[in-house]
């Protein structure tokens, strides 16, 4: 085995490992935010294994497409969720990959400590945030009833697979190296052999246009109040309880706030 | 050896042209504003709520892109990194990943101007990169590949800015838009507080210094090699020629830059795809055009 | 070929996490803190419509690269091809400007 074949098969081992631990981040993180990076790296991993069967250009075309892809998927994401960047659940109790992908979320230092304490704790301060952040109480990890038959179906079809792999090891292995030049040989087939599939995959883009327009239509309910532009002044300061006393100053916060407005 | 040899061209480039571009820019502008990591804060800040892989890995992205970037940048006829087969396209894709270090930058230190400039960010995106695609695709149908060294050598009789200037407008539109300079600054403007680089203080805004600066001098020299023609020249040798045009293409992103008000977003928006789309779309039918009735090409 | 290039590619790319991890590990530790509040949930963009056409867009620019390749060597042929594909998606933002979608919220 010369230097070439160790490094493919090393680099395969680092692709396949990126591919699955970022699959597997994916779904045990409790941040939106690195939930879609974690995919984008899996997808990165994915497009390194195509590298190394010399399809160069289908590798970086699925780069480029999950960059743009999950960057706006990520921002759908934080837009509809309640809690995109994974504080308000890292602080509770989990299981060991959760929180292992979770790591790095809490505040680094307690915010009422003065700051010549020389304490730089890096880790998670599970215990003691539970006094501050949210105290439920019981287990917040993500458990379903399902879990279980989950875990059966995936391990049978595991082991299905890897009893096929070890029974029929002959796989017909074609014995020439690809095309170098993969980007000339893609052109001539999508002009040629694949001419209506290219028309059509434009269609359905133009149907997919359509929908988002569709879709992004004003809508007939008013935006919920607990998300707030930037630019938007300060909140109304919390009603305050029936008081019999009377006031002896009123004043009305929107008229304030609409007369601002009008003299932007 | 050969490897050694074009590793060491790629790190020599990168390096060096990231220290002149540094050195430069405060020179070329005319208004306030230096570039978008001048002014990073001294003291050695870190946010108390921050989401630490992010955050810290934002650098270490824009670093390994730009490097990457400029392995498909010929200097010489045979000096250069690694003449990918698909190298602009390539190029294309690595500098995305730009964007992808600062959003992370912006998402991971979780202060309010940080993750609104985390979105402004994203929609830079959105709008530069169909029109820079749109753009670099004449160059490539009359060089019919997309390595760089094919696209210089193509251009031996005619260079590409002559036959496809709609093209060249094009790339240094949204080239300014990929290096976040005026008038597409916003993430990075006074409004946001600087956007991202005001919690990066220290070395770590001294990283973003030089990633930021680095990203303008490798679209310039990009730009240099797809419209000017790369190192071929008459007398000099290849490498004067490259940092010549390179340089050429970098004032002039900047002053045309600079000449124009700040464009919001909204407005950045709208251009991008009201304005420039139609734009690309009108140029690959005319280098289309023009390689059929044989202007261009080898 | 492919594997020389894309070896000195990863070669670079390592190299540089390298010189990051360097940076990092002789860097000073003592900090000051900027003190705030999680901010994670207060923000909404404008620029919905924008981003779902833009994906559909970049799927365009996918089918773009090869067809530029071989263009030139088809001819005509390609050129018509191109243009009904072209019109196919010029149709969708004729269709997505006179619908008001682009614009900022």
């Amino acid at each position: 085995m010369n230097l070439g074949e160790a490094a493919q098969i090393f680099a395969f081992g680092v692709f396949a490992f990126i591919s699955i631990a970022g699959a597997l981040g994916m779904t045990t993180t409790m941040s939106m935010f690195r939930s879609g990076i974690f995919l984008m790296a899996s997808f990165i991993g994915v497009a390194g294994l195509f590298i190394l069967l010399m399809a160069d250009l289908l590798g970086m075309l699925q780069i480029m497409m999950y960059i743009g892809g999950m960057l706006v998927m990520i921002l759908f994401m934080v837009l509809f969720s309640n809690d995109p960047g994974g504080d308000m659940m890292a602080s509770m109790k989990m299981p060991f990959l959760e929180r292992f992908f979770s790591s790095g979320l809490l505040p680094q230092k307690k915010i009422h400590r003065d700051s010549h304490s020389h304490h730089n704790s890096r880790n998670n301060n599970n215990q003691a945030d539970k006094d501050e952040g949210m105290n439920m109480g019981m287990d917040m990890s993500m458990f379903t009833s399902l879990k279980p038959y989950a875990a059966w179906i995936g391990l049978t079809v595991t082991i299905v697979f890897v009893l096929l792999f070890l029974l029929f090891p002959d796989w017909p292995v074609k014995n020439f190296i690809p095309d170098q030049d993969s980007s000339h040989r893609i052109g001539m087939l999508l002009m040629g052999k694949y001419m209506m599939a290219f028309e059509g995959a434009g269609l359905m883009i133009l149907l997919g246009i359509y929908g988002a327009i569709y879709l992004a239509r004003p809508g007939k309910h008013p935006d919920s109040k607990d998300r707030n532009d930037p630019s938007s002044i300060n909140e109304e300061p919390p009603q305050a309880a029936e008081d019999p006393i009377e006031p002896f100053y009123n004043i009305n916060l929107k008229e304030l706030y609409e007369k601002s407005e009008d003299e932007k | 050896m050969g490897i050694i040899l074009s590793l060491a061209a790629v790190i020599l480039l990168f390096s060096a042209g990231t220290l002149i571009t540094i050195l430069i820019e405060p020179m070329l502008s005319t208004t306030d504003e230096e570039g978008p990591a001048s002014n990073s804060p001294k003291n050695n800040i870190y946010p108390v709520h921050p989401d630490s892989w992010l955050y810290n890995a934002a650098p270490a992205v824009a670093l390994a892109s730009m490097a990457a970037a400029s392995v498909v940048i010929p200097i010489d006829k045979s000096l250069a990194g690694a003449d990918i087969g698909i190298g602009l396209f390539y190029f294309i894709v690595i500098i995305d990943y730009m964007v992808l270090a600062v959003a992370l930058g912006g998402w991971g230190s979780n202060v309010p101007e940080s993750i609104e400039s985390c979105y402004r960010i994203i929609a830079q995106l959105v709008a530069y990169v169909v029109p820079l695609g749109l753009a670099v695709i004449g160059p490539i149908m009359m060089a019919k590949s997309m390595s760089t060294q094919n696209i210089i050598s193509s251009q031996s009789s005619l260079w590409y800015i002559v036959s496809q200037p709609l093209g060249f407008a094009l790339y240094i539109i949204t080239g300014l838009m990929q290096v976040y300079r005026a008038p597409f600054l916003e993430p990075f403007s006074n409004i946001l507080n600087n956007g991202i680089i005001s919690t990066y203080g220290g070395w770590r805004g001294k990283l973003w210094r030089i990633s930021l600066s680095g990203i303008l001098f490798i679209v310039a020299a990009m730009g240099a090699v797809l419209f000017l023609g790369g190192w071929s020249g008459p007398l000099l040798p290849g490498f004067v020629w490259m940092a010549i045009k390179t340089f050429a293409v970098l004032i002039l992103m900047k002053w045309i830059g600079q000449r124009m008000k700040l464009l919001s977003t909204a407005r950045m928006l709208e251009l991008s795809w009201k304005i420039l789309i139609p734009a690309g779309l009108l140029n690959v039918l005319i280098v289309g055009g023009l390689i059929l009735m044989g202007v261009g090409g080898k | 070929m492919i594997l020389t290039w894309y070896s000195v590619t990863g070669l670079i790319i390592l190299a540089a996490f390298g010189f990051i991890l360097l940076i990092y590990a002789f860097s000073r530790k003592q900090k000051e803190w900027i003190l705030n509040s999680s901010k994670w949930n207060n923000f909404r963009f404008s620029f919905i419509t924008f981003a779902l056409i833009f994906l559909s867009f970049d799927m365009e620019m996918i089918f773009m690269y090869p067809w530029a390749v071989v263009f030139a060597d088809i001819g005509m042929k390609a050129f018509l091809d191109m243009l009904v594909f072209i019109a196919i998606l010029s149709s969708g933002i004729a269709y997505s400007w006179g619908m008001g979608g682009l614009n900022w919220e």
